[in-house]
């Protein structure tokens, strides 16, 4: 666990930056960051909800940057930098789990009642529509239907078994569906 | 009504379209689905449903992040060469904000998930709104002529992209007091209108929501330059009025 495994880390990546960013240079990592965060974001909001999606977003890229001496090349720097942001959304969530589960149900049933969105836009409306979804429903949604992970990676990451994942995977594109056509 | 009834087809769909059904599911599902026309359409729902998910357009970001970044990876040690990158024992103090462990805080962000994103407020002067008195969207007047609109709830629109501009103003206590109290009051007025689900639902997220706001009080207290606590605690108290002024605007709604 030296510096010595940077060349190597180059060798594999094919990205200079990635192993002058672990080596301490800050405008490496800049531009890594560039490259990167608007595809971190847009999984941190869609996961988290806009509120959050900024700071976490840093806090991902913050880690990152502590992390980065740990990455091995063994796959791509965006594979790797996805599943850092994924856990640290993950470890984020946890820690509000019960709580917002229980809120954000209600939510969606108070929103039942009310006004629908106008539905001039697709796109804001399916960005809107996944943003209203239960956080567990939510984020299964995201990581299997927008990112592309299958249950049994989103299982193991999210520490649940793929039943649980189908099941919540399900309720979400139905809520959507419910959304989606307008009511 | 039809989805209730093929239940036990309906809730295999997602399963059937990811192809993770084992061949005599899958056989029976089809069976199903060539003498099911509801079924079908809500295949073809869940379909769209996925196809949009799957080329949902990535969104530019609101503000650009970088100086936060920065702030947090200075004082990390690894500036310069020679440090074991693999092993960052120094904490950032740019983190401090973040690892909260507080449970008012759990209670506080809650409610940041809370009824709808995408809602663009402006909380008005009391003295301009009181000349005005207007609701830009959603206004509502409950049906024994209580005005609602007395409350500074100005502007909403639905269409906003989530997290885009929030004002997030300052605002002074008497007058946020002064709001609850309007919509507090209307909505007792207008209850009746209102079915017990209903009633449950608006109470205990408001039970929830003034938990946090006395609890994110309580943390501000003790921490009161903390601007990530102040930001939870305007956040809660917006969350109050918006579910005060929803709620109230379904005593009108449902009638
Ligand atoms: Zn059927």
């Amino acid at each position: 666990m030296t510096l010595g495994g940077e060349t190597s880390i180059q060798a594999r990546t094919g990205d200079p930056d990635v192993a002058l960013a672990a080596a301490g240079d800050t405008s490496a990592f800049e531009r890594l960051y560039r490259t990167h965060v608007v595809r971190i974001h847009n999984l941190t909001r869609r996961m988290l909800g806009g509120q959050e999606a900024d700071e976490v977003t840093q806090d991902i890229f913050v880690r990152t940057w502590q992390k980065l001496g740990q990455f091995r090349g063994e796959s791509a720097f965006s594979t790797w930098l996805h599943r850092l942001a994924i856990n640290v959304v993950i470890e984020r969530r946890r820690s509000f789990a019960i709580q917002r589960e229980r809120m954000s149900d209600d939510a969606a049933a108070l929103d039942g009642l009310s006004v629908k969105p106008a539905r001039a836009d697709l796109t804001v409306d399916m960005e809107h529509a996944i943003d209203q979804l239960p956080p567990g429903a939510r984020e299964i949604f995201v990581l299997h239907d927008v990112e592309g992970y299958k249950h049994r990676e989103i299982a193991a990451m999210l520490g649940i078994a793929t039943g649980t994942s189908k099941r919540q995977l399900h309720r979400a594109r139905m809520l959507l569906r419910e959304y989606l056509s307008g009511g | 009504m039809g989805v209730d009834v093929h239940e036990e087809w309906t809730d295999q769909l997602s399963e059937y379209l990811d192809d993770e059904l084992d061949a005599a599911g899958r056989e029976a599902v089809e069976q199903h689905l060539r003498g099911c026309a509801d079924c079908r359409a809500v295949l073809n729902d869940l379909k769209r449903v996925v196809a949009q998910a799957q080329t949902i357009p990535p969104s530019p970001l609101q503000a650009d992040l970088w100086d936060g970044v920065a702030a947090g990876i200075q004082g990390t040690g690894r500036k310069g060469a020679g440090v074991d990158a693999a092993h960052p024992s120094t904490p950032v103090p740019f983190r401090r904000r973040f690892t909260f462990t507080v449970p008012q805080l759990a209670a506080a962000a809650v409610v940041l998930m809370a009824v709808s994103a995408g809602i663009a407020w402006q909380i008005a002067d009391r003295s301009a709104q009181r000349a005005q008195s207007t609701v830009a969207a959603g206004g509502t007047r409950t049906d024994n002529g209580a005005d609602v609109t007395t409350a500074p709830v100005v502007a909403l629109e639905r269409d906003t992209p989530a997290g885009a501009s929030i004002v997030q103003v300052a605002y002074a206590d008497a007058q946020y007091d002064a709001a609850v109290a309007d919509l507090e009051k209307a909505l007792k007025q207008g209850r009746g209108r209102l079915d017990a689900s209903t009633i449950a639902i608006v109470e205990h997220n408001l039970q929830i929501i003034d938990q946090a706001i006395a609890q994110a009080r309580e943390a501000l207290s003790a921490d009161p330059a903390n601007s990530y606590l102040s930001g939870h605690l305007v956040e809660a108290r917006r969350r109050k009025l918006d579910l005060l002024r929803r709620a109230t605007a379904l005593t009108s709604d449902t009638n």
